[in-house]
């Protein structure tokens, strides 16, 4: 029985076809970073960064869609595709992140690669007063990555934690505004003690106590301030529960083995009856708390002191904001190198980059775009190389692009190993590979779906596709940089939108293009869907077939008035109509079936899709805005109602009105349009990176019509 | 796959790292999916012999933000809200379950812990399609030496009573027609088309039946591949080593239709396809060769059946256990657990209180809460550590623990300690409370009524094991006192963290309405209660605030932001689930809904909250 719309696709599972667990010698193993080892392979990662020509990288996820019907299809617009990949990369977590430094050893003749493995976790390190930490698991993903013996352990217990900059900021911001804030009791550790009704006897015999002790030890110190004779303690166990000490040049009390009601209770003893003492919890060694009663000489040396225990816990918890960059250092180290960051099908990888080590993902997929850029200047995506270009098209035949099979297509030598010198091996770029002090040309011992060997398969595919595209390495001098390689132009900050669009977007213009563009290969054509000819219909009875829904409204239109209908999830349809005015007609009946109770409309062919009194329709804008939403419900009709749509139907204005703002916004809009009538434009690469003015839109209607669609999927 | 040479270095790491802290040593079987089965008989039996069962689960998170959490101020319904808003988005990993008897002056309890992971076994999108992880939460078990990897490679799926139903129409199996439950339906009035679909299927039948039994007698080669390709043409196919054929129906009517005409024939077995959108799809016809292969055929169907059911119930089967022996259930956050006990082992939670309520006491007639039970003896306290030292300094009540269990060699039985405690808590408090069941009196109906007055009454109070976060709520709560909800309002939009003590200087200045006794208490950093010890005067306050005759300092809090609202604001937050990172911000989203449906009006007027740390509902008020 074939699919009736792409279940839980996860981009991996599909990508990576079938495991083939080709098991040689495995002479040593990845390098797997923990928190243990963190800091010494961050400064040898460092060191291999800056030379290096290019840097893979691939990441491991928690999941890829948070509900069925936010994976990809082919109706998503480019901008909701991008909401979809922002809600992705918003919910789940990164828990494995592989980074691969790829350098030109002109000596060998081949590339040294130093594959990292980072297991890492989003462990709340520091605490301000936000939300607690918490990300989604999509049970499929998880079963996905324990199936490749995903080491969950090592991610919870040992895994890097890491701040994003926004992250930082935001904690640095926090502690400075305690620090500014004048009140002492809104600065945690300092708070003092309300004055509090001592209720039962016993605390009032034990403040009495106290009273005396601290009193005693008071006037032992003024009496003998010269005299250096030891403080008369009772007996043993007072000594140790009180002990005198120095805190920064003042003589103090160290109290040692109360409970945090008798402290409290001490704190106001020393507050009501003693001026000259001040009641301090700071942190000791071995950070733990230490409670002390410290002796100033004056008001103002009692200021003096606050300050130096205030500006102390600053720098404490400054350093503990800082320590708690961890796995940032390395993303920022890309980002400040300018380094080639070469991914595969790396969209998703490169929002939670974004999401995990910059700050929240922008509303729009234009300032997305704008600001990666900014961040990581040079990124290519392996995936689009082999579809666009025609060599590697060829090459790779009809065998897929997945992220394994172009590695075992493209890097044989690599793949198999090379002791079985096979005659059919072509000449490859040798790839060395270097972890720690070993070193091996015939590595193999990754395991698949391990981000670190992921990312070093991702680099070798790039490094032999360099080498089809005609970049010659050996001509290569390492201080040229690749990213500015004039071959690799062309493909350089494409990434992927939509994969069964073919949509592109070109980081480093904004430019939206579909793949044809970049290709002149005719294997990839796409469809062209028209989204203002589109009505989005749910909540109808749950029996209902694509099929159906197709007879029901045809014979209210015409035969040929529907296009496609497309199901988003067992709950919900696109309705594509062939032509646009049918959308606001379709709406308008739909509403007044519905407000009236006759018996024309009891016998209108629509009432099959109204039956249940629960059909809700709108237009395409609609859909965007509930994949906007944070909320993530398993079925879409349920989606739609937590998200507050209370209405039926919702109509769309009359077709000239709309087409007016359009042109209005095409205007002024310069390169990404995102109105509704828009499809996509087709640009040329090639074109000068900073091409703004779009030549007015080119709707590509022609294919459009001319192209068969099949996205009628019925179940049998 | 060879489990590679690292997953073994970090089972060493893990070894080590909990060594240290194994100090309480009682023997918890820990089950997971590979002896799940052969634990099955042997918990079952205990449970049998058990006077009560002692509940506890791990989740993988509790609340997002502080006013999130199960609080005094919560009327059942918005507790409630706040317990199904946690149980439908976390999962529960470990779910400790112990059958125990109290003999004399010991507990005899039989400890299990079971690890679960909602793994998609049938591959159908169930039980979970996703869930979600609090960081804080995974880094403590972390800490307690939590082997993630045998939860996630090796945990019990599990699916609800609900998802069972589902999953069984959408997997397709076949369904034996049962002839005394058919023969009721109402046998159609046969049109003309129906005498023709049935004329078309009994040839078809019989052709097919002909084809099958000839094959036997006849040798001959020419013959046989005549039959075969008959066969072939006429849809035959195997079912098990019986032939079958397929005939596809298109309305239920047609299934009547064809079960009727096949009941002319005796040898044949029909069984129902069902569709994966609920309904049948086709009626399958088995031939059998005699009376006896018949039976057989049903007795392999009705087996497969049960097998089927096990793999689909998973570790809902122990659920089930404990609801068919009807013990009292014994829990400590018994709210927040049944909530998700609800959620992930019986159905989807209802949308309020009452049907939850009534929901649960089907499956589980008895819960009793040991927080609850503690308030018969002193003061609420939240944590279990903190009820066991209580305990220990007032009373004596030398209560035993006794597990039979033998300690299994497996490193990871640290796991599930809680139930234990819980089991020996309220040992303790049976013997305080003078509520011991004696052995003569074990039978069902003698033991609860002993505990009538204690049962299904369901805490309120949050969170276990979580001290106060703030000191000024712990000093609040010394004195509990009952307010009536209208006597309540919210306040938010003043400077961000304020204390309330400044907020109470300020607001006592600003306006006569806080000239009587009132008091402000801070709910999240966003947004403070207010309480009027005075009747009227909230309604008075909240009038004022929204008129323009506001005037004086009030005035000039209002243009800096502050705004005010009544409780049933913070109801409608809770019941259209605006959980927004902070109740500032959920309220403004409410009082922005249109104002048409306030559902949950029944019960603004009647209901009372406590000023205080400690509230429960009892679902026999309800």
């Amino acid at each position: 029985m074939k699919k009736r719309w792409p279940v839980a696709s996860l981009a991996r599972a599909l990508t990576h076809s079938y495991c083939s667990s080709t098991t040689t010698t495995t002479p040593f193993p990845l390098k797997h970073v923990t928190k243990s080892n963190f800091d010494s392979a961050l400064s040898s990662l460092r060191h291999h960064i800056r030379s290096a020509d290019f840097v893979a990288v691939d990441l491991e996820m928690t999941g890829v869609t948070s509900a069925p019907w936010r994976d990809s299809f082919e109706f998503d617009r480019y901008d909701v595709h991008y909401l979809k990949v922002k809600d992705s990369a918003e919910k789940f977590a990164v828990v494995q992140f592989g980074v691969c430094p790829f350098r030109w050893d002109p000596l060998n003749r081949s590339f040294i690669a130093h594959p990292h493995n980072f297991f890492i976790f989003p462990r709340q390190e520091v605490s301000i007063d936000g939300p607690a930490y918490e990300f989604l698991c999509q049970t499929a993903s998880m079963d996905f990555l324990a199936k490749y013996q995903f080491d969950f352990n090592a991610c919870f217990h040992e895994g890097v934690s890491y701040l994003s900059r926004e992250q930082e900021e935001e904690a640095l911001r926090y502690m400075n505004s305690l620090y500014e804030d004048k009140s002492w009791d809104s600065w945690g550790d300092l708070k003092e003690a309300r004055d509090m009704p001592l209720v039962n006897i016993a605390d009032v015999l034990f403040t009495e106590r106290m009273k005396h002790r601290l009193r005693e030890w008071y006037d032992w110190l003024l009496r003998d301030r010269n005299g250096r004779s030891s403080f008369p303690g009772s007996s043993n166990d007072s000594e140790q529960q009180f002990q005198t000490i120095f805190y920064k040049m003042r003589p103090a009390i160290s109290l040692n083995g109360f409970t945090s009601h008798q402290l409290k209770l001490i704190q106001l003893v020393v507050n009501k009856h003693f001026k000259d003492l001040v009641y301090l919890r700071v942190k000791g060694e071995n950070s733990c708390s230490q409670h002390l009663v410290v002796y100033n000489e004056s008001e103002d040396d009692k200021k003096l002191l606050m300050k130096e225990v205030k500006d102390e816990q600053l720098r404490e918890t400054e350093m503990k904001i800082k320590a708690a960059i961890g796995f940032r250092h390395v993303i920022d180290c890309l980002s400040s190198e300018k380094k080639l960051i070469v991914g595969h099908n790396c969209f998703l990888d490169v929002a939670h980059i974004y999401g995990k080590f910059l700050g929240a993902l922008p509303l729009t997929a234009e300032e997305f775009i704008s600001s990666v850029n900014k961040y990581l200047p040079h990124i290519i995506d392996t995936k689009i190389l082999l579809k666009c270009n025609d060599v590697l098209v060829q090459r790779m035949k009809k065998s897929g692009t997945s992220l394994f099979s172009a590695f075992s297509r493209l890097c044989q030598r690599i793949a198999i190993g090379s002791k079985s010198s096979h005659l059919l091996i072509q000449p490859s770029v040798k790839v060395e590979i270097e972890v720690d002090d070993n070193r091996s040309s015939d590595w193999n011992s990754g395991v698949r779906h391990e981000a670190g060997y992921d990312a070093f398969m991702t680099g070798c595919v790039f490094a032999q596709a360099c080498s089809h595209l005609g970049i010659d390495f050996t001509l290569h001098s390492s201080s040229e940089n690749l990213a500015l390689n004039e071959k690799l132009q062309k493909y350089i900050n494409l990434l992927y939108l939509s994969w069964s669009n073919g949509d592109i977007i070109n980081l480093s213009s904004s430019n939206l293009s579909s793949l044809s563009s970049v290709s002149s290969s005719k294997l990839y054509r796409n469809t062209k869907i028209l989204f203002s000819h589109i009505v989005l219909v749910w909540g109808f009875p749950s029996k209902l077939k694509a099929r159906e829904i197709r007879e029901c409204i045809s014979k209210v239109f015409g035969s040929t008035s529907v296009t496609s209908v497309y199901h988003v999830d067992e709950t919900a349809v696109f309705v594509q109509f062939k032509k646009e005015e049918m959308v606001p007609l379709f709406l308008e009946l739909k509403e007044s079936l519905e407000s009236s109770n006759d018996a024309v409309s009891v016998l209108h062919p629509l009432s099959k899709l109204l039956k249940g009194g629960n059909t809700c329709a709108a237009s395409y804008e609609t859909y965007k805005e509930i994949c906007s939403s944070p909320i993530s419900k398993v079925l879409f009709a349920d989606q739609a109602k937590a998200v507050g749509i209370k209405w039926k139907t919702k109509l769309v204005e009359s077709k000239v009105e709309v087409e007016t703002q359009e042109n209005k916004s095409s205007h002024e809009e310069h390169s990404l349009n995102s109105g509704e009538n828009t499809t996509i434009k087709k640009i040329d690469v090639r074109n000068d990176p900073s091409h703004s003015q779009v030549s007015s839109d080119e709707i590509d209607d022609d294919s459009f019509y001319s192209t068969q669609i099949k996205q009628i999927r019925t179940s049998l | 796959m060879v489990p590679n040479a690292r997953l073994l270095s970090q089972k060493r790491f893990f070894s080590t790292k909990t060594l240290h802290r194994n100090h309480l040593q009682w023997p918890i079987k820990q089950v997971t999916k590979s002896n799940f089965n052969d634990s099955l008989p042997e918990i079952k039996h205990h449970i049998a012999n058990s006077h009560f069962i002692a509940l506890s689960l791990q989740n993988t998170g509790s609340f997002s933000t502080p006013w999130h959490r199960l609080s005094a101020f919560d009327t059942p319904h918005t507790a409630y809200s706040k317990a199904k808003f946690a149980a439908e988005r976390f999962q529960i990993l470990q779910f400790a379950v112990c059958p125990f008897k109290i003999e004399a002056r010991k507990v005899v309890a039989f400890p299990y812990n079971f690890h679960l992971f909602p793994r998609d076994e049938l591959k159908l999108g169930m039980p979970s399609y996703s869930f979600t992880c609090q960081t804080s939460s995974l880094n403590s078990m972390a800490k307690e030496g939590f082997d993630f990897n045998a939860c996630i490679y090796d945990g019990i799926s599990y699916l609800s009573r609900a998802q069972e139903s589902s999953a069984k129409v959408r997997m397709g199996n076949p369904i034996i027609v049962d002839h005394e439950k058919s023969s009721f339906a109402p046998i159609p009035v046969p049109t003309v088309a129906d005498t023709v679909f049935v004329e078309r299927i009994r040839s078809r039948v019989k052709h097919w039946k002909n084809a099958c039994t000839d094959s036997s007698a006849k040798t001959d080669a020419a013959e046989a591949l005549v039959i075969s390709l008959r066969k072939l043409v006429l849809g035959s196919e195997q079912h098990g080593s019986r032939p079958c054929m397929t005939i596809d129906v298109c309305s239920e009517r047609q299934v009547q239709l064809v079960l009727k005409m096949l009941e002319e024939f005796s040898d044949l077995v029909p069984l129902l396809i069902p569709a994966k959108s609920g309904g049948t799809q086709a009626v399958r016809v088995v031939l059998t060769s005699s009376e006896e292969d018949r039976d057989l055929l049903k007795r392999e169907l009705q087996d497969l059946e049960v097998e089927q059911d096990k793999r689909v119930r998973g570790f809902r089967e122990v659920i089930d256990l404990i609801c068919a022996s009807q013990k009292p259930v014994v829990s400590h956050n018994s709210l927040n657990d049944f909530a998700f006990i609800h959620s992930k082992f019986l159905a989807p939670l209802p949308p309020n209180v009452v049907e939850f309520m009534s929901s649960l006491r089907m499956a589980f007639p008895q819960v009793l809460d040991v927080n609850h039970l503690m308030t018969d003896i002193g003061p609420a306290r939240t944590s279990m550590s903190a009820n066991m030292s209580y305990l220990k300094n007032r009373f004596f009540a030398p209560i035993d623990m006794e597990i039979p269990h033998k300690a299994t060699e497996n490193e990871s039985n640290i796991h599930g300690h809680n139930v234990v405690k819980i089991c020996h808590l309220f040992g303790k408090l049976c013997s305080v409370l003078n509520l011991t069941p004696t052995s003569s009196r074990s039978s069902n109906h003698h033991l609860a009524s002993a505990f009538d007055g204690y049962a299904n009454i369901f805490n309120l109070s949050s969170d276990s094991c979580q001290e106060p976060t703030d000191e000024d709520i712990r000093v609040w709560t010394n004195n509990t006192r009952k307010v009536r909800c209208e006597d309540v309002a919210f306040l938010w939009g003043f400077r961000k963290r304020m204390s309330a003590g400044t907020l109470k200087t300020l607001l006592r200045g600003s306006n006569e309405v806080f000239a009587k006794e009132f008091d402000v208490r801070l709910v999240d950093r966003s947004c403070a209660m207010v309480v009027f010890w005075q009747p009227s005067l909230r309604e008075t306050f909240v009038d004022i605030m929204n008129s323009e005759k506001i005037s004086g300092a009030l005035k000039e809090m209002v243009s800096e932001g502050l705004k005010a609202t009544g409780y049933e604001t913070y109801k409608r937050v809770c019941s259209s689930g605006l959980w927004e990172l902070e109740l500032a911000d959920a309220l403004d989203k409410a009082l922005a809904l249109p104002d048409s449906n306030l559902e949950d009006d029944y019960e603004t007027n009647t209901s009372e909250i406590y000023w205080s740390n400690d509230l429960k509902i009892n679902l026999d008020d309800l």
